[in-house]
């Protein structure tokens, strides 16, 4: 019987894969300031694709990946995304991202997306700063 | 290991086993009261013999004994002889080769891991890059043109979105059903 429960004890307590997006609206910008502690990771992949010497973070928001759902993600700014999980192969996901500003629609793509990879999306022009949105999946 | 074998004792005490096998020959004769009188015995035999060694003396000088044993050996006539061949069983055999057995096992073990790794690997092969399957945007004159960078990021690239000064105005001016 103790055998018994310290099996249970084992399964249950055993790490459950649970895989969640992260989303993240940036303002890439030449003005001056420190890099924000959310983007250290990111900023010289950042710094090398869009070539601008500051990042900050807008708005950040992070949901489970569950397949087939739909979530609303309000970044603000008035900036939302539309995530949907359609399923999971071979290590990616299927997922169809909508990215508003809005009413307006300013893409919307279908990605397969391995864990721990990002994808980033140049958007709106503000003065002359640039809107970005950064989509990752994290284990 | 076979039950109650007297040589292993007197292979444990002649200090011939070693590794693994003298700590099991050991444990054997401390627990089975058989093995243990042995063991006991041989040791007790051994105390005799080395408190009591034998008084051996010789009539002549050490190079008249030797020199005798010359000519003994030199007198007699070259003769075939016949060596015998030891048979060994299939535990003597395993016994000479207990680190070669240690080595296969650790190779088998060794190739049955990468094996696994290998065909996890196929199975969950590792991506660089995301792959975008399709993109589109609904802004006229604006185009959406995917790419990869030299890292593992995949980039969607907007263009032709219309510029405004500051958030605020974007946020006006995005606010419309249409620009």
């Amino acid at each position: 019987m103790r055998w018994l429960a310290l099996i249970l004890l084992v399964v249950l307590s055993a790490p459950v894969h649970a895989a969640s997006y992260k989303v993240l609206l940036i303002r890439a910008s030449n003005e001056n300031g420190a890099t924000d502690e959310s983007l250290k990771d990111i900023e010289t992949k950042l710094k090398k694709v869009f070539g601008y010497n500051h990042y900050r973070p807008l708005g950040l928001q992070r949901m489970p990946a569950q397949i087939n759902t739909r979530r609303r993600l309000d970044l603000g700014e008035g900036f939302v995304t539309f995530i949907t999980t359609k399923g999971l192969k071979d290590n990616q996901y299927d997922v169809e991202l909508e990215w508003f500003s809005g009413k307006l629609l300013i893409s919307k793509q279908t990605l397969k997306l391995p864990e721990n990879r990002y994808v980033f999306i140049k958007g709106p022009e503000v003065g002359a700063d640039w809107i970005v949105l950064a989509l990752t999946i994290l284990e | 290991m076979r039950l109650h074998d007297p040589t292993l004792m007197t292979g444990l005490l002649d200090g011939e086993l070693n590794g693994w096998r003298r700590w099991y020959v050991r444990r054997h004769a401390s627990k089975c009261p058989v093995c243990a009188l042995e063991y006991r015995q041989q040791q007790h035999a051994r105390r005799l013999l080395a408190a009591n060694p034998p008084n051996i003396s010789m009539s002549g000088s050490d190079d008249f004994f030797w020199s005798q044993i010359k000519n003994e050996i030199q007198s007699r006539p070259a003769s075939a002889v016949d060596v015998p061949t030891p048979s060994l069983s299939f535990g003597d055999w395993l016994r000479q080769r207990e680190l070669a057995l240690a080595t296969v096992a650790a190779t088998i073990v060794a190739l049955l891991a990468i094996t696994w790794l290998v065909s996890q690997h196929r199975a969950h092969p590792q991506f660089a890059h995301a792959q975008v399957e399709h993109v589109q945007t609904a802004i006229p004159n604006t185009v959406a043109t995917p790419f990869r960078s030299d890292d593992d990021v995949t980039v969607i690239w907007v263009s032709g979105l219309p510029w405004t000064p500051d958030m605020t105005e974007m946020q006006t001016l995005y606010a419309q059903p249409t620009i």
